[in-house]
């Protein structure tokens, strides 16, 4: 890659002719993709990251209809109106409730209440429901499906003075299912990894067999699948999930909760007591959701949809590990044919 | 499906080149040829060609909308279908996840569907759906697709088709745009429109970075406003579609309801589940044969009641008690013989004779059944006339016992028979240890002679259960205290016109909503000021009316009646009959002809709970109660309308004819004042309670003698005197004072305006006929306003008679309705200014697009 000149930033060696000063330079924390760890902590990390510049940098980018602009940019602005989105639908049911007669107040609120926890459980149910879909395979399969990699671009600059030219974008290693970063996955042989132990773990996992001398190549098709339909497993069934998060809020036992819920965490005693009253209510609600009342479908709608929530993600995981790519019975030794000529280019 | 370049390579390289044996076998080759010389391709590469690009842009209009939509279900199936094999590519798993949002929104709107009870509300749960969804896509297209094409000329949601079949926004990706699909021509006009300079070389790549950069600019405010927008706009969408959606649902049920009456016999075949006749079958199977005893005339009943009132159903207790138990027959068992021998014993117990001659003279429990059944007295209907012979056995036994007793242990001291004999027959039936026993327990069988006369009653009474089941129906769906029936609609409507006629605004009831009384001054003050303005007045009174008249369209006085305000003077009792609305007609019919049926069948008492003793009977039975039910809720809320009527009619006279009220013509200047004064309060905030007890109209008990003309100003009378006085008190033996009253609210002649418009109106002889009855019932009431100051012969009329015509109080009603105008109105102004704000700060910022730095050094070049 060619750099501009200006962004050479090993010191000593500036040429600035600018009178802008360099000390708020960007600590680059890569300079090349860069596979990385899916546990709690990246996670969180890359939430923080790609949620602050959700709403700073890459808005004011795209606002000034910068070049380097792009479309992971626009996807993680994604989350601006899903954010903003359910705070304002949570205002609409809420909002002007408090300048209604207090009669009025008593059953808008509750019900302005619930409709906000709907909100709340949509996503949060949606969310984590995909974990339903990713452990289980990764269990199963050895393939993190949510893997992230950090990318590395290096974008054009805007002027002269710009040498704020990288921009970390943070995907998943499976993110395209036509373009996995397969290059990724290979070890380190410098670092004294072995270059395919990754797909020799899938492998071995996938009962394709142990090593394999090409496992990559072996594991790549059967992987591909895999992602296609777990990524269908998860469209699906999250939203499912996300229906059943919201229809938990619509029970009663959680207007018990708002009688004693506050924020304030500081109140510690109170802070428990709403904590334990979400917890009391949490599974309150789930037996009234499950259980229904009245008859016929009215009663059974809590089941129908828990029900469909479930099957959806069994049925994704199962459909996910049915494969068509059957690892063959036959020894790979025993498929060259040692009388036949073979010509290799 | 299109296949790629490589498989093209592969497929004609397979042509051109000899196959070997081997890979002959191999369909369709997968790894390129033995001998294959990239270098010698490369050099001879024309045969390598790139397909025919098929990508095109996509000219979405609403005339092919229903194609596209088409096109993309087909393209999500088969994604779907990919998926599940695992085939799919990225945009295909792209849409399906759009795909899961609407199953996922499906889920949500259906569940909640499902706990709702109206069909208002159940709807409104999919149209929430449905406009969020809208919302979602129609919010990029007016807020930032079209101010974008007018002010720059650029569709920045343009899409197109790429070779694939794959469907994708044109600026999607500003690093990957298919420029190639828009002509020189089309990119050059929009130039034009983009003021780029005509004379600069690579003119087309200027045109491109500009689009491109607003392009960007406009996906990037699309996600910064869709948040604040989709909400706001779909509920606002919500909140405009409710009112179509009442209406529709509303005239839905209007029909349905009509459809009942007019064909009751086939509607009412829903209703045909014979459960009285299935619980009657259970009953019968498990008493068979047994005696009568009051647990089967409850379960008997028990079956009746299932579809039946509980005040029906006990009478046919009654009958049942009355068909099935004769005195003739009594029922005679085993316990009948053990108590007789227990009581035997104890009586003789209490004549001091020793339980070793008891023992030995009366029979004991078993032998005392065993000669029951010797002798074959068991049995379930035993008559009375075979008594005497169970009683001589029992004598027989204890006489041969005594004998046997004197000849062996009694030698010395024999007991005396006919002693004996005196001390059991020496008591009353109630008292007789014999007899006592034998008349217990009533016998006659439930035989099957009862069992089909039940039988057949219970067949009649399912059949008129399920024509009684339709016609609650209809008078649910019409005149029903639940939500969304015509006549709720009727008042929820009304509720939101009152204040649009009354001209009462957001702001006029924004700090006053909480307090009756103050949203009661503002009703006042503005009556007072429509009823002193001619044309105001007649405006108001015109809408009102039509408003109020609805009514007797939405439920016609043929189909549903309250018959107390129909004029019916001088009719006779056959143009009576034949004046009732259908409804009465038809619940007369059924119930009548049922009464009949099983008064012939011996049901009398049943036969008097369903249609009373003669046809004229008034009072509650079953036939009078379905009618009134109907009729009582209706002239519950026609009074509430037809007081408001009256209400502002009275303002009006007041306010243009004060001095010319007949009623109170002869008093004094001060009780004009006063009398005028406590109407006011009346006719606007009386309820039916203070009619009776609570109006204490605090007057001067010196008033003055001036009877100079009283002095209205603006629909307000000016009190010279009323207000002024140093000590006031109810004066409540004045009875004229309240009689006055009374009589100028409504007896008084109706304004000239009013009648002239109630004149063209359906109701105008109900308002009539309401006026007259309210002065019969009301104002014949000892109670009226103080006892004995009536001004009608003693009317007799009940508390609920006195409360349904009293209605609603207006200051009451537009309080309530003032409340919910309010909160959706406030609801309304802030969502409403929001997203008309949201819009505005949308466009406006797209005028500052596409100018950057860099864009002005290149123009300025």
């Amino acid at each position: 890659m060619i750099l501009p000149v200006n962004n050479t930033n090993q010191k000593n060696k500036i040429i600035n002719f600018s009178a802008k000063s360099n000390d708020d330079k960007k600590v680059i924390e890569y300079n090349h993709d860069t596979l990385l760890k899916n546990n709690l902590a990246t996670r969180t990390d890359i939430g923080i990251d790609r949620l602050l510049n959700a709403f700073t940098v890459y808005p004011a980018k795209g606002l000034k209809g910068s070049r380097n602009a792009n479309f992971y940019e626009f996807l993680t602005m994604g989350n601006v109106p899903y954010l903003i989105g359910s705070l304002m639908l949570m205002n609409v049911f809420i909002g002007p409730s408090n300048s209604y007669s207090h009669f009025q107040q008593t059953i808008a609120k509750p019900l302005g209440k619930k409709l906000a926890l709907g909100v709340v459980f949509y996503g949060l149910a949606k969310n984590l429901s995909k974990s339903l879909i990713s452990k289980p395979i990764q269990m199963m399969t050895g393939i993190d499906i949510e893997r992230p990699y950090a990318k590395v671009n290096y974008e054009l600059p805007d002027d002269v003075n710009d040498t704020d030219i990288i921009s970390i974008e943070h995907h998943k290693v499976f993110e395209s299912v036509e373009f996995p970063r397969w290059d990724l996955l290979y070890g380190d042989v410098g670092k004294g990894e072995p270059r395919n132990f990754r797909y020799d773990k899938i492998a071995k996992k996938l009962g394709m067999g142990q090593n394999l001398n090409d496992s990559d190549q072996e594991v790549k098709s059967r992987i591909k699948e895999i992602i296609i339909k777990s990524n269908l497993a998860k469209n699906i069934s999250s939203y499912l999930w996300a229906a059943t998060g919201v229809a938990l809020a619509f029970q009663k036992p959680w207007e018990n909760f708002f009688n004693v819920m506050t924020f304030k965490f500081w109140k510690g005693p109170e802070f428990i007591k709403s904590l334990t009253s979400f917890g009391e209510n949490f599974v309150k609600s789930a037996k009234e959701l499950y259980k229904g009342e009245g008859h016929g479908l009215t009663k059974h709608a809590g089941k129908i949809l828990i029900g469909a929530s479930i099957l959806s993600s069994i049925a994704g995981v199962a459909n996910t590990m049915h494969s068509s790519h059957k690892p063959s019975k036959v020894d790979a030794a025993d498929v060259i044919k040692k009388d036949e000529k073979y010509v290799v280019n | 499906m299109t296949t790629n370049l490589i498989h093209n390579y592969i497929a004609s390289g397979s042509s051109r080149k000899p196959i070997s044996g081997n890979q002959k076998a191999q369909e369709p080759p997968k790894k390129p040829m033995p001998y294959f010389d990239i270098e010698h391709e490369l050099n001879n590469r024309t045969f390598i060609k790139p397909l025919e690009g098929k990508g095109h842009l996509i000219n979405g209009s609403i005339f092919n909308m229903p194609a596209l939509m088409v096109k993309d279900t087909i393209y999500n199936t088969k994604a779907f279908k990919h998926a599940v094999n695992g085939e799919a590519n990225d945009h295909e798993l792209g849409k399906l996840n759009d795909v899961g949002l609407k199953i996922g929104g499906l889920a949500i709107a259906g569940y909640l569907f499902t706990r709702k009870q109206t069909p208002m509300t159940k709807g409104m749960e999919f149209i929430g759906l449905g406009s969020f969804l809208a919302s979602m896509a129609i919010w990029p297209k007016i807020a930032i697709q079209l101010p974008a094409y007018l002010i720059h000329g650029i569709n920045v949601q343009k899409q197109y088709e790429d070779s694939f079949g794959r469907k994708k926004p044109f600026y999607q990706d500003p690093q990957f745009i298919p420029w190639d699909l828009y002509s020189d021509k089309e990119i050059q006009k929009i130039g034009d429109r983009l003021g780029v300079p005509k004379d600069i070389p690579n003119r087309r790549d200027a045109i491109q970075s500009k689009m491109k950069q607003i392009a960007i600019q406009n996906n990037t405010l699309w996600m910064l406003t869709a948040g604040f927008a989709t909400p706001v706009m779909s509920a606002l969408i919500c909140n405009k579609t409710e009112p179509y959606l009442a209406n529709w649902l509303n005239n839905r049920k209007n029909k349905k309801a009509d459809k009942i009456l007019t064909n009751l016999d086939k509607y009412s075949e829903k209703y045909q589940t014979n459960t009285i006749s299935k619980k009657l079958e259970e009953v019968i199977a498990l008493y068979g044969n047994k005696p009568v005893d009051d647990a089967l005339l409850d379960n008997i009943t028990g079956a009746f009641s299932s579809r039946m009132d509980l005040v029906t159903s006990e009478s046919i207790k009654e009958d049942l008690r009355n068909l099935m138990i004769t005195e003739k027959a009594y029922s005679i068992d085993d316990n009948t013989a053990k108590n007789i021998s227990i009581n035997l014993q104890k009586l003789l117990k209490n004549k001091k004779y020793t339980d070793k001659e008891i023992k030995a003279v009366i029979p004991n429990e078993a032998a005392m059944i065993q000669l029951f059944r010797d002798n074959n007295f068991i049995n379930p209907s035993k008559e009375t006339k075979d008594f005497q012979s169970i009683k001589n056995k029992i004598a027989k036994a204890i006489q041969r016992n005594i004998s046997s007793y004197n000849k062996n242990e009694g030698k010395n001291d024999p007991l005396d028979w006919h002693f004996i004999q005196q001390i059991i027959a020496n008591n009353q039936r109630a008292e007789h240890p014999i007899e006592k026993e034998l008349y217990k327990v009533p016998g006659i069988k439930f035989d099957t002679t009862i069992q089909a006369r039940l039988r057949d009653l219970a067949k009649i009474s399912d059949d008129f259960s399920a024509k009684n089941y339709a016609l609650d129906e209809y008078a649910l769906l019409k005149i029903g205290s639940a939500p969304e029936t015509v006549i709720a609609n009727y008042w929820n409507n009304l509720s939101k016109d009152i204040l649009n006629i009354f001209g009462i605004s957001f702001n006029d009831i924004k700090n006053i909503k909480n307090e009756r009384t103050l949203v009661g001054n503002l009703l006042r003050n503005r009556i007072e000021t429509i009823v002193s303005n001619d044309e105001l007045y007649k405006k108001v009174m015109k809408e009102l009316v039509e408003k109020i008249a609805v009514i007797n369209s939405e439920i016609k006085s043929s189909d549903l009646a309250t018959p107390l305000l129909k004029k019916e003077d001088g009719l006779t009792d056959a143009q009576k009959l034949a004046n009732r609305s259908a409804y009465e007609k038809i619940v007369d019919k059924e119930f009548n002809a049922y009464a009949n049926t099983v008064k012939e069948k011996g049901f009398t008492n049943l036969s008097h709970a369903i249609a009373g003793f003669n046809p004229d009977d008034t009072v509650g039975t079953a036939r009078n109660i379905q009618k009134a039910f109907a009729s009582d809720r209706l002239l519950g809320v026609k009074s509430s309308f037809y007081r408001l009527i009256n209400s502002l009619d009275f303002y009006r006279r007041i306010a243009k004819n004060a001095n010319g009220m007949e009623s109170i013509g002869k008093y004094p200047r001060e009780i004009k004042e006063e009398i005028i004064e406590l109407c006011k309060i009346i006719t606007l905030q009386g309820h039916s309670s203070d009619n009776a007890t609570k109006f204490y109209m605090l007057r001067n008990p010196h008033p003055s003698s001036d009877r100079s003309p009283l002095e209205v100003q603006n629909g307000k009378i000016i009190n010279k005197y009323f207000g002024n006085s140093n000590g006031t008190t109810d004066i409540a033996g004045d009875k004229y004072f309240y009689q006055r009253a009374m009589q100028l609210m409504f007896e008084e002649k109706l304004d000239d305006e009013t009648t002239k418009i109630l004149e063209g109106s359906a109701i105008k002889d109900e308002v009539t006929t309401y006026r007259e009855l309210v002065l019969d019932k009301i104002g014949g009431e000892n109670y009226m306003m103080k006892p004995r100051h009536r001004i009608r012969p003693d009317s007799n009329a009940s508390s609920e008679l006195k409360f349904l015509l009293t209605g609603i109080a207006p200051d009451e009603f537009l309080f309530k309705s003032g409340q919910q105008f309010y909160n959706s109105k406030k609801w309304f102004k802030i969502f409403g200014t929001f997203g008309a704000a949201l819009l505005g700060v949308t466009v406006l910022a797209q005028f500052f697009f596409g100018k950057t730095k860099n864009q002005k050094q290149g123009s300025t070049k």
